[in-house]
């Protein structure tokens, strides 16, 4: 799983957001299935020469999300809880904050509600065209 | 675990403070950045911190109590002048310290000089300032200390070889010990370091957790039709730390809100209103540069 992760520390994101929202990625990419095993703390924080106390706030916020869980002793794991709600969250965070960016883009560029409407009903069609 | 507390640390030199009254916690298992533009006072901080200057006034204690021989056991410093013996081959280094410390590893001493590609028969004037810096380092890590202190522990080193120093100072973390770094290098800090504190001219500036400040931090930036416009006392808001412009174009550092600031300025009649983020760099040099540094910055509170 790591071999997709990278973090990039001079981004103004807080790495712990990095991580949160690439496993969250992999997990609605299916590259992380439900019940796979994450890597440690230290393992992560070594393969991506990141501080480990910054990988363990990444995980306590996956936690948080229910997207993981972790037993002591025993290591972090995609949660299994009875379908793949994880994965829907997950995806629909990613999706969410993506389109934020989007429309804050948007905003500043000074379109309006209407303009942006219509950018989203053009693109809606493109990608989703079996549904019109 | 071991933890610091620095309070109210003095050092004067005749009539120039170097350390003017810092005070710094550096909690048990941290790795701590310490940041700061040359001469604000880094390295004698080090040297105070370890008894290697004597302070003027101020305290440091190591988990409560003030520095005793018994403490440099437990502290590995790897000083910012390399501290080798000319006539002295690597080696002897490595034999010198096994006899000065208990819990010395000559094996992971050899392991780590290894690594960095230096020769152990070499004598230290033989060595280039970036393999001297690699001796120091492998010694300190070698050590089984509880507290590194690293005074520049990167300065020469090529790239491939400051990766190796930072993923030390990541595995010493990953074992619960404390680390205290500085460098030049805010790359660098930006990964390794979790807390950050950041001096300037002898006092401590700023300090945080590195993902807070760039959670809170942002650049409210907004661009006006014309020159003449008001900022309806945005600038005085105390979510705003400074303010500056040019021309028509005004750019605000904000803490906390920057999306509730960012609609304000809209109201004022900004277009094109952004919120950036800022990176670790960015935030070091607000930290440094007084608001008054450029010409083109309104003074708080004049607006």
């Amino acid at each position: 799983m790591p071999a997709v992760m990278t973090v990039d520390p001079r981004s103004g994101v807080p790495i712990y957001l990095q991580i949160v929202e690439q496993v969250k990625r992999s997990v609605a990419l299916g590259i992380l299935q439900v019940g796979e095993q994450l890597p440690t703390v230290k393992q992560l924080a070594l393969d991506l020469t990141v501080n480990p106390n910054t990988v363990a706030r990444a995980y306590r916020e996956l936690e948080h999300d229910d997207v993981i869980e972790t037993s002591p002793g025993r290591g972090s794991f995609v949660r299994d809880n009875g379908s793949t709600q994880s994965a829907k969250t997950a995806a629909s965070d990613v999706a969410r904050d993506a389109l934020a960016i989007a429309l804050r883009e948007a905003k500043s560029v000074g379109l309006s509600r209407n303009d942006v409407r219509e950018l989203i009903d053009t693109a809606i069609d493109r990608w989703f065209p079996e549904e019109q | 675990m071991s933890s610091i507390k620095i309070s109210n640390l003095r050092k004067t030199y005749g009539q120039f403070a170097a350390v003017d009254g810092f005070s710094l916690e550096i909690p048990a298992g941290s790795v701590f950045g310490l940041l700061g533009p040359n001469g604000a006072g880094k390295t004698t901080v080090f040297k105070c911190m370890l008894g290697l200057a004597r302070t003027t006034s101020g305290l440091v204690l190591f988990d409560g109590k003030p520095l005793v021989p018994e403490t440099f056991e437990r502290i590995a410093y790897v000083p910012e002048r390399s501290v080798l013996y000319e006539w002295m081959t690597v080696a002897e280094h490595v034999e010198m310290n096994r006899r000065a410390f208990k819990a010395f590893d000559p094996v992971r001493a050899l392991e780590l000089l290894a690594q960095f590609n230096v020769e152990p028969a070499k004598r230290s004037r033989a060595l280039s300032k970036g393999m001297r810096t690699a001796v120091m380092v492998a010694l300190a890590f070698a050590r089984n200390a509880p507290i590194l202190v690293l005074d520049e522990p990167t300065s020469g080193l090529d790239p491939i070889n400051q990766r190796h120093v930072l993923s030390l100072i990541i595995n010493e973390a990953a074992r619960g010990n404390s680390v205290i770094f500085s460098s030049h290098q805010i790359g660098q800090v930006e990964r390794a370091a979790e807390h950050i504190a950041v001096m300037d001219r002898g006092r401590l500036v700023l300090e945080g957790l590195v993902d807070d400040l760039k959670s809170d931090r942002k650049i409210v930036e907004g661009i006006f039709p014309n020159v003449t416009y008001s900022l309806n006392g945005i600038a005085n808001d105390p979510r705003v730390l400074r303010a500056d412009r040019t021309e028509r174009i005004v750019r605000l550092l904000v803490r906390d809100d920057a999306d509730n600031i960012a609609t304000m300025l809209a109201g004022a009649g900004a277009t094109g209103v952004r919120v950036l983020d800022l990176n670790l760099e960015d935030i070091f040099l607000f930290a440094v540069s007084p608001a008054d540094a450029t010409a083109d910055v309104i003074a708080k509170g004049s607006s």
